[in-house]
Formats: structure tokens, C-alpha cells, sequence
């Protein structure tokens, strides 16, 4: 072990992630994005900016949105963390998930996950939410490709099946 | 990737402030710190990890003061219903800071004590006229906004103290919050208050390096285009110093104009 490697200082992370417990030594220094996707193996959450502006990292921290570009690994410890994978169950999607292919809400795919789950993160916050709220919350969240239309319409779409299927 | 660090999470505050120093580190949200150790600005061996501290958190009442913790991060404060009842412009300011992410991450205290100069917190704190509370191992001290913001980046914050709280006074005033942004920080920033006897406050943010405050007797003894020629505008990628200072009068002008129009 190289001399750097020996004096690398570890955090304990046990954690919940998308309902499974994971227990993991991290050196400190690591990301969350880089946690989820290296050392869990969830490739679905994407890494962009590394600067919290792009919203492609986004995933839920205790059921609040994070960049987890930008948010230490360490900080999870004991906490629940939800990724893109947890979404649907099987070969079931999650309603939003739904909506984004009924509305044509994607073309690349690469600002998806994010703006999956920044959206969760709103409808769970406010299940009827306006075109202006759900603009004001993804405000954060980049796309390239689609345009930002069917992205809104999709969630407002979304958030009108999860209204009906809850009543 | 970072260079490495460890992290030390105090559980009280007496222990955290033992720990603090030149080369160890307050740390909350990371919203700013973990970006300015990316960007090489930062290398510290030690985070010391606040939100472990009960001392720092919530927002209270005390007598004539709204309290706010250091550690309320922006999305708390936007929807606490005692800053909503209290203190409407903070709560709108608060629900607009960045982006949501940077929102439910980052706290009040640590946007302070970066001293971004396109902070929308010191400029509407410095409207409210609000003030600081710091700690340290060698006692406690309260600055007022203006004294504690210095310059870009620079706080009157010693590297063995932490922000404990911030106090707004009570009754707060009624204001307005106006900003003109293209990117994810404002280009052009500015807070308007009625302080009723004490006559008008106008603060513009993120033009300059620090706020710029001005008080008047009435909105009608302001005027946009004066108060732009005061402020030396630093200029970048969102404008020139000549374009800055146009749009400032104009937002100033408009933040007037709605104050009036709000009464």
C-alpha cells in the first residue's frame, strides 16, 4: 500500500438505499455520486456540471433533493437514500416514469433520473401542484435535447394519475 | 476527486469549538465549501461537521427577535410558518435562493459566511437589518450584517469562531425582494424596506462586492440612477460595468415602485 493510500482517512456509511441496507468504509473524500455508482453499482444516476447547477445528479436524501455530486458520501451515514433505480418495481414503472414516455419527455435521457427525481421530491412535498410551482421547483434541472414542455407536462401529468389512483 | 480530509462530527458546542482552526474547517451543507475545494480555493485537513450541534438548528421567537439557527438551510426557512408570519420577505428570499437542491442543502450560516457577493441572504439580512451571533472558545459576540460581510469573500469571522444564530428585530419590516438573474446566482439584486419612523431602506446585492445600503427618509428622496453611480459593479460574464449599472437603477426603480404599490 502506497504511502498516500495508508494515511487516506475512511468514513463508516451505513445507510438505506432504495430500501436495501448497505454497509461500506469510504475514504472520506468520496461523493455520493460516485458512491451510488461505483461502489453500489447504480449507474442510473448521471453526473454532469459537478457544480449543483445542472440537476443530473439529483437524488433524495431522506426524501429531500440533493446534487449528490456535490454532497459528501459520509453525510448519508444512518440516513435513507432513494436513486432512479428505486423508482419502479420490476417491470412496473412509477407513474412519473409513466408519464415521461406518454409525454415525450425525453430524448437523450441523460437529465432524466434527475428530473425523475426532483419531481418525486415535489409531488411528495405538494400533489397538486401548478405549471408555475413545477417550473419554479425543476428550475434547477437542465435539459438539452427535449425542451422543457413535455418535461412539465409530463409531471403535471404524472401528479394528476397519482391523485386519481390515491382517491 | 478531493483531495483527502477527515471529518469530525462535535456533538456539542463546547467540543466543536475546541476543534476549530486554521486548517479545520466548519461545515454544513458543503454547498459552498465542497465547491470551493473542487476548485482548489480550499484544502483543509479537517471538516468539522456542525449538524450534529442542536445549538445551531431551528428558529424561534425570543422577546423581540426572530432567531434563525445557523444551520436552517434555505428550504426550511422558506416554509417555517413562524418566518412566513413574521418575516414574508425572508421566507420569499429564502424560497428562491439557487436551485431547490441547493435549497434543502444549504443553511443561512454557511451562505454568510461565504460571503459570495451575490448572496441573496446578506442582502435582504442586511434590509431587515439583522445580526450575527458568534462563538468561540474565547467568548461570544454579535456583529451586525454590515460589519460582519467585509468584502467578496471575506468575513469579520475568526477561523476559531461559528455563527451560532442570526437575529432579525422584531417587528420586521414589510419589503420587497426584487432580482433580474440569467444564471444560478442574481445579476442584479436588490431589497426595499419600509421602516416606517425610520424612513426607507434600499439594499442592492450582487452588483457590486459587497451590498450597497442606502437609507432615506422616503421612497421619493431615492433615485435608481444615483444609486447605481455608487456602486463600483464588478463585471463578468452576465454584463459590463456600464450595462450593470443600467440595470440596477432600473431594478431599484421597480423595487420602489412596488414597495409604493404594496402599501
Amino acid at each position: 500500500m502506497s504511502e498516500a493510500a495508508a494515511s487516506e482517512p475512511f468514513s463508516k456509511v451505513t445507510a438505506c438505499v432504495n430500501g436495501v441496507q448497505v454497509s461500506r468504509a469510504v475514504p472520506s473524500r468520496t461523493m455520493l455520486s460516485s458512491f451510488v455508482r461505483d461502489d453500489l453499482d447504480l449507474k442510473g444516476t448521471k453526473v454532469s456540471c459537478e457544480l449543483q447547477v445542472c440537476g443530473a445528479c439529483t437524488v433524495l436524501v431522506d426524501g429531500r433533493p440533493v446534487s449528490s455530486c456535490t454532497y459528501l458520501a459520509a453525510d448519508v451515514d444512518g440516513r435513507d437514500v432513494q436513486t432512479v433505480e428505486g423508482l419502479g418495481r420490476g417491470q412496473e414503472l412509477h407513474p412519473l416514469q409513466s408519464a415521461f414516455v406518454d409525454n415525450f419527455a425525453l430524448q437523450c435521457g441523460f437529465c432524466t433520473p434527475g428530473f425523475l427525481m426532483m419531481a418525486k421530491s415535489l409531488l411528495e412535498r405538494n400533489d397538486d401542484p401548478t405549471e408555475e410551482e413545477v417550473k419554479h421547483y425543476l428550475e434547477g434541472n437542465l435539459c438539452r435535447c427535449t425542451g422543457y414542455e413535455p418535461i412539465v407536462h409530463a409531471v403535471l401529468d404524472a401528479a394528476r394519475r397519482m391523485r386519481e389512483t390515491a382517491r | 476527486m478531493l483531495p483527502p480530509f477527515t471529518i469530525e462530527r462535535p456533538t456539542g458546542l463546547s467540543d466543536a469549538l475546541g476543534l476549530l482552526g486554521e486548517d479545520s474547517v466548519p461545515y454544513w451543507g458543503g454547498t459552498e465549501l465542497l465547491l470551493a475545494m473542487k476548485m482548489g480555493l480550499l484544502r483543509p485537513r479537517s471538516l468539522i461537521d456542525l449538524k450534529g450541534l442542536a445549538e445551531l438548528t431551528g428558529v424561534r421567537r425570543d422577546g423581540d427577535q426572530l432567531v434563525l439557527g445557523a444551520g436552517a438551510t434555505h428550504d426550511d426557512l422558506a416554509r417555517s410558518p413562524l418566518v412566513r408570519e413574521l418575516c414574508p420577505l425572508l421566507a420569499d428570499m429564502e424560497g428562491r435562493v439557487g436551485n431547490a437542491r441547493v435549497r434543502a442543502q444549504g443553511s443561512i450560516g454557511g451562505n454568510l459566511c461565504f460571503a459570495e457577493p451575490r448572496s441573496d441572504v446578506a442582502t435582504v439580512l442586511q434590509a431587515l437589518d439583522a445580526s450575527v451571533r458568534l462563538a468561540s472558545a474565547r467568548g461570544e459576540r454579535v456583529l451586525p450584517v454590515a460589519g460582519f460581510v467585509q468584502g467578496a469573500y471575506w468575513t469579520a469571522r475568526a477561523e476559531d469562531e461559528v455563527v451560532v444564530d442570526i437575529r432579525v428585530p422584531l417587528p420586521a419590516p414589510r419589503g420587497v425582494y426584487l432580482k433580474f438573474q440569467i444564471t444560478e446566482r442574481p445579476t442584479v439584486a436588490v431589497a426595499a424596506v419600509d421602516r416606517g419612523a425610520a424612513g426607507v431602506r434600499v439594499v442592492v446585492g450582487a452588483v457590486g462586492e459587497v451590498f450597497h445600503s442606502v437609507d432615506a427618509a422616503s421612497a421619493a428622496d431615492l433615485d435608481g440612477d444615483e444609486i447605481a453611480a455608487a456602486i463600483e459593479p464588478v463585471p463578468d460574464t452576465t454584463g459590463s460595468v456600464r450595462y450593470k449599472r443600467h440595470v440596477t437603477s432600473v431594478h431599484v426603480r421597480r423595487a420602489l415602485d412596488a414597495l409604493e404599490g404594496a402599501r
